[in-house]
């Protein structure tokens, strides 16, 4: 109980914070528009193929990319940068005498940023939907109240990777100026692995079967494959254990390394 | 009574690498790393009763921040025993950071962006304070400190003191029993500085906190202390009275003589150091070891009126500790 009052009134804090920021945050979400030009790209290369490209339709791709669009927005995490300004400018110090792991202000406020980017992603998103021909249609015949459910759950399982993950590159900096470096490094794989350049299902075939494995086709394209109708149910189930399995292995690698991480902060100077 | 506070030979050592200027040592840096340990803190005891207020002093570097960063369990000690409220600090057990508090002058944990009043907020809900002594202790830090409508203010639209006032609030709301304080007032004006060492000693008397505190400002802990701790390049220097820091630590006595006429100044010289001569009053500094023996040979040679032998000025000595020029142990 006295956790989520904890979280309640970071997530006030936060909220009041991000008003102060909300251009900036806008400007991040900016980041996201590569969804929308990629679903530019791909349409074009539909049209110019009648339509079709590997089995995804004009359709498909708007579905695609739009709800991407809005799943992208529920996992984007900065986690990272704010911790690697935190340890540079000894600005840890302070968080660290509070009796609460810094962590959890961090979650409250990546939940909290997410309202404000639903408002804007969300109307775009239908707007873009309701306008292309067939879409609408198609996304009320494959979207089930059984996917929808599914879905969210994955989106939850994509979040807890991208965060922990990116909490881990953080953490970084404890013993590195280079972190941007790393943050930059990793953004770069998801864009390409996650589904976000292109849907996974258009991958080699040799490549989709190592992504089945590593854990960026669960930070993006799953949730979206779930809900569109791309796996059955038995690649849902196995799906979303391969999704829980790597976000615990984040979780617990995050805790691990934040435990020999503090040792070192406070054995080289806080 | 046991003490609130006790380091037993506490050492804290570094490992600083060393560069060489320029693109050359750069690359050299690169490829071989140097290394030099430094030795912040070296084998420094000491304890505190609860309720004490002490005074931390030495020059920049000589190792106070440390300690109270080691107190604090911001830092892992290299060596020796800490035990604070009857934890070991950097263990940082939840028990222990809701007992105790650290404020540094020069850091802060308020929201930049937001009013006080929402630090506040999380700090009550991180510190699980209730909600009735949230607001009693709210009330009475308001009354001490007049934060009133600073409160409700963006913390970066606020002066340096208006802002230590709330950074003081804010780590207090918990109602800490041990409070280390680096440089609070530092950077503040006479008047705010007055009012936070008032403050300071005020909830020393209200809650029986043990304080400890550090400052560049000698106004400072001559207020608020009446045990000082000096250390200097991570060594205890002193640890006692401070009316008797003088007496101990300083390696001379001041010799004040009234002469019944001139012209004696260069015979002064050969019994000590001639800090000044009027030509009727002269002050001569002589070593304390060799006080009894000057005093004697002087009056046997030199026809004076009067002669005082006395401890310097705290505020000298202290002064001599932060240039570096006291080597003395007590």
């Amino acid at each position: 109980m006295s956790l989520v009052r904890k979280y309640a009134s970071y997530a006030k804090a936060s909220w009041a914070g991000m008003l102060e920021y909300r251009a900036q945050i806008l400007l991040w979400m900016l980041g996201s528009a590569i969804l929308v030009v990629m679903l530019m790209v791909w349409t074009g290369v539909s049209e110019d193929n009648g339509g079709q490209v590997g089995g995804f339709s004009t359709v498909d791709f708007t579905l695609y990319y739009m709800i991407g669009l809005i799943v992208r927005n529920l996992t984007a995490v900065w986690a990272s940068w704010e911790l690697d300004f935190a340890i540079r400018e000894g600005t840890l110090s302070p968080q660290l005498l509070r009796p609460i792991n810094p962590i959890h202000n961090h979650i409250a406020a990546n939940w909290v940023e997410k309202s404000l980017r639903l408002a804007i992603v969300v109307p775009l998103a239908v707007l873009v939907i309701a306008l292309t021909p067939g879409a609408a249609t198609a996304l009320a015949s494959s979207a089930t109240v059984g996917r929808i459910a599914l879905a969210a759950l994955a989106v939850f399982g994509a979040w807890v990777i991208v965060f922990f993950a990116d909490y881990l590159i953080g953490m970084t900096a404890f013993w590195t100026s280079q972190t941007s470096a790393f943050i930059q490094g990793w953004y770069g794989l998801r864009v390409v692995l996650s589904g976000t350049a292109a849907p996974v299902q258009l991958f080699p075939a040799a490549l989709q079967g190592a992504l089945h494995w590593l854990p960026f086709r669960y930070m993006l394209s799953f949730p979206l494959e779930i809900l569109l109708g791309k796996v059955d149910s038995p690649q849902v189930i196995e799906g979303l254990l391969i999704q829980a399995a790597w976000g615990l292995f984040f979780m617990a690698l995050c805790a691990i390394v934040w435990r020999i991480a503090i040792r070192s902060y406070s054995a080289v100077g806080a | 009574m046991p003490a609130d506070v006790s380091v037993i030979d506490l050492a804290k050592h570094y490992r600083v690498h060393e560069k060489d200027a320029g693109l050359k040592g750069s690359l050299r840096a690169f490829f071989a790393r140097r290394y030099r340990t430094v030795k912040a803190v070296d084998g420094v005891s000491f304890s505190l009763a609860p309720g004490e207020r002490v005074g931390f002093l030495g020059p920049n570097g000589a190792g106070k921040t440390t300690t109270l960063k080691v107190l604090s369990g911001l830092l892992h000690p290299t060596s020796g025993e800490i035990q604070v409220l009857g934890h070991t600090p950097h263990r940082r057990e939840s028990a222990f950071l809701r007992r105790f508090t650290l404020v540094m002058g020069q850091k802060q944990q308020l929201l930049w962006d937001l009013p006080a009043v929402e630090t506040f907020l999380i700090n009550k809900a991180v510190y699980e304070i209730p909600a009735e002594a949230y607001a009693q202790t709210l009330k009475e830090l308001d009354d001490l400190l007049e934060l009133g409508p600073l409160l409700r203010k963006q913390v970066r639209k606020l002066s340096l003191g208006e802002r230590m006032k709330c950074e003081l609030a804010a780590a207090l709301l918990h109602r800490p029993q041990v409070l280390l304080l680096d440089e609070p007032t530092i950077g503040l004006d006479v008047t705010m500085q007055v009012r936070i060492r008032d403050f300071i000693a005020e909830y020393n008397a209200r809650h029986g906190a043990t304080v400890i505190l550090t400052s560049h400002y000698m106004a400072d802990v001559t207020a608020l202390c009446e045990r000082v701790i000096v250390i200097d390049k991570g060594h205890l220097l002193y640890d006692g009275d401070f009316r008797s820091l003088a007496e101990r630590l300083a390696p001379y006595k001041v010799v004040k003589l009234r002469l019944p006429h001139p012209a004696l100044g260069e015979r002064l010289a050969d019994f000590g150091e001639l800090v000044s001569n009027d030509g009727l009053n002269a002050v001569l500094r002589v070593p304390r070891a060799r006080a009894g023996e000057t005093a004697a040979r002087l009056l046997g040679q030199i026809e004076v009126d009067d002669v005082t032998f006395e401890d310097p000025p705290v505020e000298d000595v202290i002064r001599d500790v932060f240039a570096g020029g006291l080597e003395a142990r007590a």
